[in-house]
């Protein structure tokens, strides 16, 4: 098997959820991201689908190291990341990141083109380098530079401010690229346009994407693998068309089922499941999905599923371990 | 014909703003019949907020100018005042708002501000009102509810906010119901079971109900007619199957089409060249001609 461009191996964080007192210590805690692995192969597009809360973003946020992990490694290309000034600095070169709020993630008081050029200032690209490559990258997400070099991020519009945020994360030429809901705030004509040109950017610049959305149609559009979060962990994992066909674990099945049919003649006539996601500060016992679970059983309130193989999707659920002793499994042998 | 519920002709809302004046919503006919649902759809400053807040007399008067005839069961809207308009908000007409969380009282349980809506529309005593809460918490299935009516809004989770947010606007028995994009900020599983509970307590409740969203596929699943806006126009109207199936207007099509949903995985989107227009700077003429790939 060839050697993913991105690696995570058992990633774990979480956060302190208030304090007893002045000096107190903490014994509550928010389990953002437990145990999450996950490969992206050289090339590829990984979704990742989830509710608010599953740790889709804090996973993103730990891979770009702006969060540091509890425990569990990154590799970039096979190789350990060693969190030193001088190995981070060359990481960061290699992975990029595009984040949801276009606005929020540019500095209001530089151009357009100060933007795109600043990372590669700072990397020490010579100024009239940078500049020629900003405004070659701002002419490849469609943003004309006679035009648009010299706007403040305020004068332009909310697609335009993204399309700066991708030709930003290009202008140090990285391997990867990590967008977080990059697309959710567009509006849906506007969404498009901005699909269609990520599609035209990993072409030519030979990019694997690692693709966070709620969007699930946006998901499996843009994604050769889709990886499901909920409550912190990796619940399913595999090749977008086999999981959107057949979802294995019940939480993808109903995630899937809960999206709006688009056809007034099929509607949705009952809701998947019930209820909201549960919050990630006390975690139910066992199987994380186990209290909104149609199937759920003693088994899975006592013992948590571990990751099996199904098919070609990955999935943590009981249901899917011939072995696991579920009796609803039982029941159907016989 | 029976008079309809909602009669809008030629609605015009014109904004000042330091930009100078901006027309928001540029002479929108529409009618809904008793019972019906309408999904407004469309893209961020199409107007179809706009339309909604100036439908419920909340948008600031200084600076707003409302013209054209909006009648709500047979009534002049735009003529009432002092008394009338409050009997009117909230009572024959409600809201439910995108943010559950900013659109409830923070300092309030939910029982103490669906018993005041209850106190103030239906002139009943406390206890009364109360009751009629607990009630209004049953029908939108918050689970125990009796304990939940002692709950402030920070203490409930999103989905369960919004519940708690159409119980209250419901609580004065509305004729007409405006749901302002009342599920996209929900999870995806959150926000299929706010719609079929809409779409339940609008069969049992008889009301009608204006229900704006920017997701096709939410139009589709609750409405029977909807409305396409376009630059504050109205683009194109007709039953759900007739707009969502069949698109006569350009913008829809293009809309339809720039959407992911069946298209095969990685394909080229339709997308619609450009972006909406600037409403201080709008085009002459038809307002989608400068994007229409049939335009000359």
């Amino acid at each position: 098997m060839t050697t993913p461009v991105l690696e995570t191996l058992n990633l774990e964080k979480r956060f302190p959820a208030g304090s007893k007192g002045l000096f107190g210590k903490t014994d509550r805690w928010v389990n953002a991201v437990s145990d999450v692995s996950l490969r992206l192969a050289e090339g590829e597009t990984l979704g990742i689908v989830g509710e608010s809360g599953c740790g889709k973003s804090t996973t993103a946020r730990l891979i770009m190291d702006l969060v540091t992990p509890d425990s569990g490694e990154i590799l970039f290309d096979g190789q350990q990341l060693h969190r030193d000034r001088a190995n981070l600095r060359a990481y960061r070169r290699n992975v990029q990141m595009v984040f949801q709020d276009s606005s929020a993630s540019l500095n209001p008081r530089l151009t357009l083109e100060q933007s795109v050029m600043f990372a590669p200032v700072q990397h020490g690209v010579p100024r009239a380098e940078a500049r020629a490559r900003a405004r070659e990258l701002l002419e490849q997400v469609g943003l004309d530079p006679a035009r648009f070099a010299g706007r403040y991020p305020h004068e332009v519009s909310g697609g335009q401010r993204q399309r700066v945020n991708i030709a930003r994360a290009l202008a140090l030429r990285p391997r990867v690229v990590i967008f977080d809901e990059a697309v959710s705030a567009l509006d849906k004509s506007v969404e498009a346009q901005v699909l269609n040109l990520l599609a035209d950017l990993k072409e030519a610049y030979k990019l694997s994407y690692i693709f966070i959305s709620h969007d699930l149609n946006v998901v499996r559009h843009i994604s050769d693998r889709v990886l499901v979060m909920y409550l912190g962990q990796v619940i399913e994992e595999g090749p977008a068309a086999d999981l959107y066909a057949h979802p294995r674990h019940p939480y993808t099945q109903a995630l899937l089922a809960s999206m709006p049919s688009h056809d007034p003649d099929r509607r949705t006539t009952a809701p998947p499941i019930t209820g909201d996601p549960p919050s990630p500060i006390d975690l139910p016992p066992g199987c994380r999905f186990a209290p909104r679970c149609a199937f759920a059983s003693d088994l899975c309130t006592a013992r948590a599923p571990l990751p099996v193989a199904a098919g070609r999707q990955t999935v943590a659920c009981h249901l899917a371990d011939p072995a696991s002793g579920h009796p609803l499994l039982n029941g159907a042998k016989t | 014909m029976t008079e309809p519920l909602l009669d809008l002709e030629n609605l015009t809302v014109r904004f000042r703003t330091p930009r100078g004046e901006i027309t928001a919503v540029d002479r929108l006919s529409l009618q809904l019949a008793r019972g019906e649902v309408l999904g407004l759809i469309g893209e961020s400053g199409s107007g179809k907020s706009v339309t909604l807040r100036a439908l419920l007399r909340i948008l600031p008067e200084k600076r707003t100018a409302i013209s054209g005839g909006m009648r709500v069961n047979g009534r002049d809207v735009l003529g009432l005042k002092g008394r009338g308009l409050r009997a009117y908000r909230g009572g024959t007409v409600s809201m439910v708002f995108q943010e559950p969380a900013t659109a409830l009282d923070p300092v309030f349980t939910i029982g103490q501000q669906i018993s005041q809506a209850v106190m103030a529309h239906k002139g009943c005593s406390k206890t009364d009102a109360m009751k009629r809460a607990l009630e209004m918490l049953e029908l939108v299935k918050i689970p125990s509810a009796a304990s939940r009516l002692g709950s402030y809004p920070h203490e409930m989770s999103g989905g369960m906010r919004q519940r708690a947010m159409i119980a209250l606007a419901l609580s004065t028995s509305p004729d007409l119901l405006l749901a302002d994009e009342p599920t996209t900020a929900l999870d995806a599983t959150v926000q299929i079971q706010v719609i079929l509970l809409l779409r339940e307590l609008q069969k049992e409740l008889g009301m009608g109900v204006i229900f704006v969203t920017h997701d096709v596929g939410v139009a589709a699943e609750i409405s029977d007619r909807v409305a396409v806006m376009y630059a504050g126009r109205l683009a194109e109207t007709g039953t759900a199957r007739q707009v969502l199936g069949l698109p006569r207007h350009p913008y829809t099509q293009g809309l339809l089409a720039s959407s992911v949903q069946g298209l095969e995985p990685g394909a080229r989107i339709g997308a619609i060249p450009g972006m909406p227009p600037d409403l201080a700077q709008m085009p002459p003429g038809c307002a989608f001609a400068p994007r229409c790939a049939l335009g000359r």
